[in-house]
């Protein structure tokens, strides 16, 4: 028994696939979830983010109008934004690791590379839950930070090229 | 040299910890069997919910057939990318690496270069006959065949041409 009140949480899950939708909210409310909130899109996502406030994000990459990443970007850094710092679960079909570095540039905590399991989504939860990872605000980038380890002790410049480049302008 | 730009690094309070507590005793074996059990329910579904993912399919390559253009592709994309996803969690795994070739195709060939039809269809019909003859067992020998073909088909199409 691991004694995490899950009932407590209150979990946004965005995909465009209903059927994708079903499935993660069935595992959630298995675990013990019982506020739910679900949107088709990124765009009712953030209507929903807004008027619900949610405590996790379980977020599906591609989807038509504004993706995930977008998505993401905007709860990051937009002033309207309800949690700059709520957690983010990304599901995703992509694996390359191109992908899994522009998602982590963007802000995302955890993946879930799929197929989803039940394994995968506990674990991911309980690390959201148990191994926050520090924030980071430059000049270019704000959101979790994108080393997993050390972070705290680098006290150098900027070595990113976006940020250099920024720099220099 | 790159110029000095004030980095802040901070760690918000652990609002979330703060609210589920636990962690004590480790993964909580109870919740995991009770979502093993709830997705075993949901598994007679998932041939149906494949079903519905490959009508997609079908009119996002009806669609670029069509007319071929910037947001047909788009849709052709995300439609077989979607079932590269999904057929692995809905236990169609020769589905899903179908789908997952037909997404390289269209995802590394420039956009400048227009998809060959052909190619897109023998990829679109491995996928129907795979649903059709429910092929789960990822060591079923034609569907390997199939999958094998496409790949280096795709292979070819991607390679940079002399």
């Amino acid at each position: 028994m691991s004694g995490y009140r899950f009932d407590r949480l209150k979990v946004l899950v965005v995909d465009d696939n209903a059927h994708m939708r079903k499935l993660v909210i069935t595992i959630l409310q298995a675990f013990g979830v019982t506020q739910i909130h679900e949107a088709d899109s990124g765009q009712r996502a953030w209507t929903v983010l807004r008027e619900s406030n949610p405590d996790v994000l379980v977020l599906d990459w591609v989807m038509e109008g504004m993706s995930g990443i977008e998505l993401v970007q905007m709860i990051r850094t937009s002033p309207q934004t309800p949690n700059p710092f709520v957690p983010v679960i990304m599901l995703t079909g992509h694996t390359h690791i191109d992908h899994v570095r522009q998602a982590r540039d963007a802000g995302v905590n955890e993946f879930i590379a799929k197929p989803v399991s039940v394994k995968t989504m506990m674990s991911r939860l309980v690390a959201v839950i148990e191994h926050p990872r520090p924030y980071v605000r430059t000049s270019a980038y704000f959101g979790p930070c994108r080393r997993r380890r050390g972070a705290d002790e680098y006290r150098g410049p900027e070595r990113r090229a976006e940020s250099k480049q920024q720099a220099a302008e | 040299m790159a110029r000095q730009q004030p980095i802040e690094l901070f760690m918000p309070p652990n609002m979330l910890k703060a609210k589920v507590g636990g962690g004590l005793g480790g993964v909580d074996m109870a919740a995991m069997k009770r979502a093993e059990g709830a997705l075993d329910t949901l598994k007679s579904e998932f041939g149906d919910w494949i079903a519905e993912d490959v009508k997609v399919l079908i009119a996002a390559r009806a669609r670029y057939a069509k007319t071929p253009d910037e947001a047909s592709r788009g849709a052709l994309m995300r439609a077989a990318h979607d079932i590269k996803g999904q057929a692995a969690t809905f236990n169609f795994p020769l589905i899903a690496r179908v789908a997952g070739s037909l997404s390289r195709l269209i995802g590394e060939l420039p956009e400048s270069q227009p998809l060959s039809l052909s190619l897109v269809d023998g990829h679109v019909n491995a996928i129907q006959v795979i649903h059709r003859q429910g092929i789960q067992d990822t060591n079923d020998k034609m569907a390997q065949t199939l999958c094998a073909e496409l790949d280096a088909r795709v292979e070819e199409t991607l390679k940079p041409k002399k």
